[in-house]
């Protein structure tokens, strides 16, 4: 296994609130991280450093060789290689679904309208909604308008995908589609990090689990040593409190 | 979406069209009006001048002899051809269009007085070294179809081997010697001496040949009865000497060579009967503007009327906009600090007026109560000088008429005026009476800034002279204040004859309202174009990640929106040119200054809509690579557009409205014609509802489209 992004001493401050205090974090090829941590620990914000949608303070993000914490990376080339998918789905809202999947492909990889095309109906029908190709977003439900997100993310061909907690604004009858479309993928050996509160995906389809709490990884490990042995105090405390609603 | 704006804007202008086909002329004339055909383009003979008037010598000359005769003429410039064709079908009844008075065209058309003698000359391009026919030999020349020149060249073709080229009109034919295409052209000599005045860059280079004489035609055998009367007419202007004024104002045979065919734009006030004031017509007359319009005449310069208003005026002439001022203004010391002022040119005195009912009489009986007067008038000074010693308050206004009105209403007590106008004002049925004698006399005189226009100070001085000494200074006078005239004055401006219902007024001035709504949706559509291309750039300025960016558009807005639209307009039509010494046209003025005013308006919702789109949509964008440019385009504008959409009408709305501000720089928008119409017909109330009325229901229609555009945008 190789080392696809290697994180070392990030920083992150947001005025005088320090929200990540010194990250050191590897991820393989291949590889599925899932992040755990209570709310407001910082998990999203270290995600969100990874594709530089927040800019780190110091530290440095390697990721394929390139250090993009640095001020002179062309970031939209590195973001060209890196999916990313949000809480809230973020579907362009002028756009079809069509339209979403295919406005990247177009405008960046200069791919013509029908290249562009199939690869979306192809991509649309491994997430189980090739019928909604001409359909406007807001005739979607959340469950669906998820899917298409990851469908737009996949679309750009990329060697690493980003979950910002993708199942938290659904209706937990949405949520298994959603995550049934994740396991696909990482069985397809897409390498994945994963900011998630659903502890049964964590455990059947992480290959690693990072807990973060208070801007520091206090403790990482295979599922099994995480959700079984965890060694850590406010881990075992944070799993007590999620696993006995 | 698109087409269906497009249509209800059409359909406003359907609904803007039916408004003012109501008020179609319904008054029959008495006298016979003829119609009379002429060239479209033939200058000093028919042309339309800046303002798309039809001027010339022809025109002018018909119409003075229509007057004479009392009869109405409608001269139509349909090209010279089609008028000749027009007069033989019957469609005219008469051409006037330089037509030389040839034995052919006596067989279809019977001809009055020949009116202008003339000849065709050959003219080459400045600099040309061909002086003689001979030198033609093997080249091109140019020609205008059915013109007794081109006769003239087709003689001579065969003889001095040139080719010829013909052309439609004057403009293509000098082109083509201009650009080099042909070596010559031949035409009338006054045509092209006109020509040559006015900048074209030929030279005449033969002497006069196949001399002619112009003729007025008509359809041989019709018309007997205006043959006969042109001819009579023509007579009396050669006599009374109008002929001359008429070929001397195109030719400039008198003129004075430092102002010669120079055009210099005067400021007046925007009615101050019988100085100036709009007649029935809506063109500005009065002895001020005839005296000027006289002595440019004589003077072989030409005036651009300003009526701005006193102040603005003033002003104008301060900061450079206008050349001078001829606006009943009075001599003094304090002024002459300012302005070099001509010889005076009419003795005036202040005196105060009160409503026809009231009993005061004397100084000493204001004392506690309310005095008008109109701001920077030697009224104003003069009551000002004396409120401490009689213990009166003074209210100020921007024109006669307000502070007329003022006294009649009882709001105040008194006025003070200068002695000619309240006279006039009262005779035209003001409900005042004068009850003191003229005092501090003082004389007008024509102003220009000091140490500036010196030729047209000594052209007006020297033209004074001229026209006291040949009587026409006393004409005029006479005309609006001679005992006589008075009643043929207060006749033509019409108190008694003019219909004074509101479909009458609308009638009677339906040209004045339709070319100031013209103006006013002009400078509405020309603003709001300008003003949306400013307040968009600025708008996204304000978006863009870059914090000199950001913050000059916060200045901008800044700026902009806190100051106020009159204050902006003033400053940029008087304090610009007073700091570049560059004169601003008011219209362009007007449009600046609603470009930048209603511009900060639109940035500041364009912002405010690009902000209100959800930042997850930029994320998103962003995350798959796509750089920020491209991003906004594809997604935060078209629905940041969306969000705008009721701004931008509510905008336009706003916009037209506030084109009515634009007429304190004299731009003779809607507002501003309505405050003209009642200068002259003191028909306060009536003419406001209908300028009211006619905002109004463009503004319904606006917001009507308005709402349905923003039912069709929900998302």
């Amino acid at each position: 296994m190789s080392e696809k992004v290697k994180v070392t001493n990030l920083v992150k401050t947001f005025g005088d609130n320090e929200v990540l205090k010194g990250i050191n974090l590897t991820v393989q090829n291949n590889e599925v991280v899932v992040i755990i941590g209570p709310s407001g620990s910082g998990k999203s914000t270290l995600l969100r450093n990874l594709n530089k949608l927040e800019e780190p303070t110091s530290g440095s993000i390697v990721i394929d060789n390139v250090d993009i914490a640095r001020n002179d990376v062309d970031i939209n080339s590195v973001r060209e290689n890196i999916g990313m998918v949000f809480q809230h789905f973020n579907l362009f809202k002028n756009l079809t679904v069509g339209e979403n999947i295919m406005l990247a492909p177009i405008e960046l990889k200069k791919e013509t309208k029908e290249q562009a095309e199939a690869q979306a109906k192809k991509l649309l029908a491994t997430v189980g909604l090739e019928e909604k190709f001409g359909a406007t977003v807001q005739s979607l439900s959340g469950g669906q308008q998820q899917r298409v997100a990851i469908a737009r993310a996949l679309a750009m061909n990329p060697d690493i995908m980003l979950f910002d907690e993708p199942t938290s604004a659904l209706d937990p009858e949405m949520v298994g589609d959603v995550l049934e479309v994740m396991k696909k993928l990482a069985k397809q050996g897409m390498t994945m990090v994963v900011v998630t509160h659903e502890m049964g995906f964590a455990k059947e389809v992480a290959d690693r689990v990072v807990f973060v709490d208070d801007g520091q990884i206090l403790e990482e490990g295979t599922p099994e040593q995480i959700f079984e042995h965890p060694k850590n105090e406010r881990l075992q405390d944070f799993l007590n409190k999620i696993l006995n609603v | 979406m698109k087409r269906k704006v497009l249509s209800a804007f059409g359909l406003l202008a359907v609904f803007v069209a039916i408004l003012f086909c109501l008020g179609l002329p319904g008054s029959k004339a008495q006298a016979k009006t003829y119609q009379i055909g002429t060239d479209v383009t033939y200058p000093p003979f028919e042309f339309a001048n800046k303002k798309n008037k039809y001027v010339g010598i022809d025109i002018d000359i018909i119409k003075a002899i229509a007057k004479e005769e009392g009869f109405k003429v409608n001269v139509k410039p349909v090209g010279f051809n089609a008028a000749v064709q027009s007069v033989q079908s019957g469609q005219l009844d008469g051409i006037i269009a330089g037509m030389t008075i040839t034995p052919e065209r006596k067989d279809k058309f019977d001809f009055g007085t020949p009116y202008y003698k003339t000849g065709a000359v050959m003219a080459v391009k400045k600099g040309s070294n061909i002086t003689s026919f001979k030198q033609l030999k093997g080249k091109k020349v140019a020609l205008k179809t059915g013109t007794a020149a081109a006769d003239y060249a087709n003689s001579l073709k065969k003889k001095y081997g040139f080719k010829t080229v013909t052309f439609d009109d004057s403009d293509n034919m000098y082109q083509d010697v201009t650009t080099g295409n042909s070596v010559a052209c031949f035409d009338d000599q006054p045509v092209l001496q006109y020509g040559i005045k006015h900048g074209l860059k030929l030279q005449i280079a033969s002497k006069p040949a196949n001399q002619g004489w112009y003729g007025f035609g008509v359809k041989k055998g019709t018309h007997k009865q205006l043959i006969k009367k042109f001819n009579a007419g023509l007579k009396i202007i050669r006599e009374n000497g109008t002929y001359d004024k008429i070929v001397g104002k195109y030719l400039g045979t008198t003129a004075n060579p430092q102002v010669k065919g120079k055009t210099f734009t005067i400021g007046t006030d925007v009615t101050f009967p019988p100085f100036e004031f709009a007649n029935k017509n809506n063109k500005y007359v009065g002895i001020d503007m005839d005296l000027i319009r006289a002595i440019a005449n004589e003077q072989g310069f030409k005036v651009k009327i300003k009526a701005l208003g006193f102040n603005a005026a003033v002003q104008a002439v301060e900061s450079g906009q206008a050349d001078g001022v001829i606006a009943g203004m009075s001599i003094t010391n304090a002024r002459k600090a300012q302005f070099d002022f001509s010889k005076p040119y009419f003795n005036s005195g202040v005196v105060m007026a009160v409503a026809k009912n009231s009993k005061i009489h004397k100084l000493s009986e204001l004392r506690g109560k309310k005095v008008a007067v109109k701001t920077g008038t030697s009224g104003a000074d003069y009551a000002n000088s004396l409120k401490k010693k009689y213990g009166f308050k003074v209210v100020t206004f921007d024109d006669s008429n307000n502070m007329y009105q003022d006294v009649t209403t009882g709001n105040s007590i008194a006025c003070f005026e200068d002695h000619p106008v309240m006279q006039y004002a009262i005779k035209q049925g003001t409900k005042l009476k004068i009850v003191t004698k003229p005092a501090l006399n003082a004389p007008y005189g024509f102003a220009v800034k000091k140490g500036h226009n010196q030729a047209l100070l000594k052209a007006f001085n020297t033209g004074l002279e001229d026209l006291k000494a040949s009587g026409t200074y006393d004409t005029i006078k006479a005309k609006y204040l001679g005992s006589d005239e008075i009643k043929t004055a207060a006749k033509t401006s019409g108190n008694s004859a003019e219909d004074r219902t509101f479909i009458g007024l609308i009638k009677q001035n339906q040209g004045a309202l339709l070319s100031g709504l013209k103006e006013t949706l002009w400078l509405t559509v020309v603003s709001i174009f300008f003003a949306t291309i400013f307040g968009v750039l600025v708008g996204l300025m304000g978006v863009v990640p870059n914090k000199f960016s950001r913050g000059t558009s916060t200045t901008l807005i800044y700026l902009f929106r806190g100051m106020p639209l009159l204050v902006l307009a003033l400053f940029i039509y008087t304090g610009i040119p007073s700091l570049t010494g560059q004169k601003i046209p008011a219209f362009v003025a007007g449009v600046i200054t609603l470009t930048f005013n209603e511009g900060a308006y639109i940035a500041a919702f364009v912002k405010g809509g690009i902000e209100a789109v959800d930042p997850g949509q930029m994320e998103a964008a962003r995350s798959l690579g796509l750089p920020f440019g491209k991003s906004m385009r594809k997604i935060i504008l078209p629905q940041g557009i969306r969000i705008m959409v009721p701004s931008f009408i509510n905008q336009f709305i706003i916009t037209l409205k506030d084109t009515s501000i634009l007429s304190i720089i004299g731009l003779l928008e809607l507002t501003q014609t309505g405050k003209i119409i009642i200068a002259r017909n003191l028909e306060g109330f009536k003419v406001w509802t209908i300028v009211a009325a006619i905002y109004l229901i463009i503004i319904t229609v606006l917001t009507w489209l308005s709402n349905w555009v923003q039912r069709r945008t929900k998302v």
